[in-house]
C-alpha cells in the first residue's frame, strides 16, 4: 500500500531523533529503522511478517548526515514501495551512506550552521539582547534545517533509484561554497569584535594588530603545531599569572 | 573568600537543563539549542546575567569549532559545556578577563570530558540496539530500546553537569577575585584577546580547509576591527 501523507510525517519527525540509539557497531541503523517504520508498516500492511523483515534488514549498519538522512528514508522507503528485493536494497543503502554523510558535513556543519551562529553572536557583540541573538539563531537556522529535512524526504521518495542525480543536480554543493567562503569573513569580525571589547581591557593599545597577525598565523601554521603549541603557550601563561 | 550563591533547587534546575541541552547535540532534536551560543545564554539566565553567558558563549563558538564533527570525527560536547561555563561566569559576576578566560577553559575542559563520556555511553548502546546482523526483534521493541538510549544519554548529559557544575563554579570564581591592581591583572587581557585570536584563526582553517581562504579571513579581522573601533 502507498504511504500516506502522515506517514511522512511521521517519518519525518522520527527523523529528528536518528542518532538516538548511535553505536560503533550499527551506527544509525537502528534509528533509520525506527524512522523507516510508519512507512513500511504501510508499505506491508497486512503482512506483519514482511514488515518485521523489513524493520530488522534497515536496522543493519548505516551512517549518513542526520539532516539528510530523510534522503535515504524517502529513497529506501520507494524501493520497498517498488517490491525491490533484499540484496538490491542493501547495496542501495551502502551506496548512499558516503555521499550523504559528505554532502551534509559540508552543507550543514561547515557552512550553515557556523553562519548562523557567528551571525548571532555578531549580533550580540555589537548590542543585541542576548535572548535575542539566542533566539534569532535558533529560529534562522532550524527554518533552514527542517526545510532541509523535509526537502530530503521528498527528494528520496520522488526519485527512488535515482537518487544520486538529483543530489548532483540540487544545489547543495554551490550552496556550501558560498556559505564556507562568508563563515571566515564572519570568523574574523567576531574575534576581532570580541577582542576589541574584552571586559576590562580599555584601550590596550596592541590588540588590533596583534590580534589579526595571531588569526592569521592560526590559520597558516600547520594544524599538529598549532593545536599544542596554543594550548601550551595559554596553559604556561595561565599558571605563570597564577 | 570565594562564596557562591547556588542552592540546590539552582543546582537540579541546571541538572535538568544539562540533560536536555546535552539530548540535543547528537539524539534529539538537533536543533542546536546545544551550540554554546545558546547553551551559555541559558547558563547565565538560570543565575540571572544572560549577557554573561552569551558572551562566553561566543568566544566557545570559536574555541570549540576547530573540531567540526565532520565524518564522525571526536568533537567535543559543547552544550553541557558552555551551559557550565555561562553559568560559572554568570555566578562569578561577570567582568573580570581572567573570568573569560576561566570559564572559556572550563568549557573546554567540560567539552571534552562530556565526549569521552559520550564514547563511554556507545559502549553500552550496542547491547541494547545493535547487533552486526541487525536488530532481531520487531518494530515495538526497536522503538522501546531506541528511546532507552535516549533516555540514558539525557542521563548522562545531566550528571556530567551533576558533577562538574559547583567545581566549574569555584574554578571561576577564583580566578576572578583577583584584586584589579594586581600585577598579574594586566596581563589576563593579553592571554585573552591572543588566546581567541589564535584560536579564530585554527577555526577558520577547521571549517573551511579545502581551499586557501586565508584573504577572506583577513578582510573580516580588518572589517571587525574598524567596527570594534568605531562603536569604541
Amino acid at each position: 500500500m502507498r504511504p500516506r501523507r502522515r506517514d511522512f510525517a511521521r517519518a519525518i519527525l522520527r527523523s529528528f531523533s536518528i542518532q538516538g540509539s548511535w553505536n560503533d557497531h550499527t551506527m544509525t541503523g537502528p534509528g533509520l529503522a525506527h524512522a523507516l517504520a510508519p512507512l513500511l508498516a504501510r508499505i506491508h500492511a497486512g503482512d506483519p511478517a514482511a514488515f518485521r523483515r523489513a524493520v530488522q534488514r534497515h536496522s543493519r549498519a548505516f551512517n549518513a548526515h542526520p539532516y539528510l538522512a530523510p534522503v535515504a528514508i524517502g529513497a529506501l522507503a520507494r524501493l520497498e514501495f517498488e517490491g525491490d528485493d533484499p540484496d538490491t536494497l542493501s547495496r542501495f543503502r551502502s551506496a548512499l551512506r558516503a555521499p550523504l554523510g559528505a554532502l551534509g558535513d559540508g552543507v550543514a556543519w561547515a557552512g550553515w550552521r557556523p553562519f548562523c551562529t557567528s551571525a548571532a553572536a555578531i549580533g550580540f557583540v555589537l548590542g543585541l539582547d542576548a535572548g535575542v541573538a539566542a533566539g534569532a539563531f535558533l529560529v534562522l537556522y532550524n527554518a533552514g534545517h527542517v526545510a532541509l529535512r523535509i526537502w530530503g524526504l521528498r527528494c528520496g521518495w520522488r526519485s527512488g533509484r535515482s537518487v544520486a542525480s538529483a543530489l548532483k543536480r540540487a544545489p547543495l554543493r554551490r550552496l556550501e561554497r558560498s556559505l564556507v567562503s562568508a563563515n571566515q569573513v564572519l570568523i574574523g569580525v567576531l574575534a576581532a569584535l570580541l577582542i576589541g571589547q574584552l571586559p576590562g581591557a580599555g584601550h590596550v593599545p596592541w590588540r588590533d594588530g596583534s590580534a589579526v597577525i595571531v588569526a592569521l598565523m592560526g590559520y597558516l601554521v600547520p594544524r599538529h603545531i598549532s593545536a599544542v603549541a596554543m594550548a601550551s603557550l595559554l596553559a604556561a601563561c595561565a599558571v605563570w599569572l597564577l | 573568600m570565594i562564596g557562591v550563591e547556588l542552592t540546590a533547587g539552582d543546582w537540579a534546575l541546571a541538572c535538568l537543563l544539562g540533560a536536555v541541552i546535552g539530548l540535543d547535540q547528537v539524539s534529539w532534536p538537533q536543533a542546536m539549542w546545544s551550540r554554546p551560543i545558546v547553551a551559555g545564554t541559558l547558563g547565565g539566565v538560570l543565575f540571572g546575567a544572560p549577557a554573561a553567558g552569551c558572551l562566553v558563549g561566543a568566544w566557545l563558538e570559536l574555541v570549540l569549532s576547530r573540531h567540526p564533527p565532520f565524518g564522525g570525527a571526536r568533537h567535543p560536547e559543547t552544550g553541557p559545556a558552555a551551559f557550565t561555563a555561562g553559568a560559572a561566569y554568570a555566578v562569578a559576576g561577570g567582568g573580570a578577563p581572567a573570568g573569560v578566560v576561566a570559564a572559556v577553559a572550563v568549557g573546554w575542559a567540560v567539552g571534552w570530558t562530556g565526549a569521552y563520556s559520550v564514547t563511554l555511553l556507545r559502549r553500552v548502546t550496542p547491547g541494547l540496539v545493535s547487533r552486526p546482523e541487525g536488530f532481531r526483534g520487531g518494530a515495538a521493541a526497536l522503538a522501546r530500546r531506541h528511546r532507552l538510549a535516549l533516555a540514558l544519554d539525557g542521563l548522562r548529559a545531566g550528571l556530567l553537569v551533576a558533577a562538574l557544575l559547583v567545581p566549574s563554579v569555584l574554578f571561576v570564581r577564583l580566578l576572578s577575585t583577583q584584586p584589579p591592581g594586581a600585577p598579574a591583572a594586566a596581563w589576563w587581557p593579553v592571554v585573552a584577546g591572543l588566546g581567541l585570536a589564535g584560536a579564530a584563526g585554527v577555526a577558520a582553517r577547521g571549517l573551511g580547509a579545502r581551499a586557501r581562504r586565508w584573504p577572506a579571513l583577513a578582510a573580516g579581522l580588518v572589517l571587525g576591527t574598524v567596527l570594534a573601533r568605531v562603536l569604541s
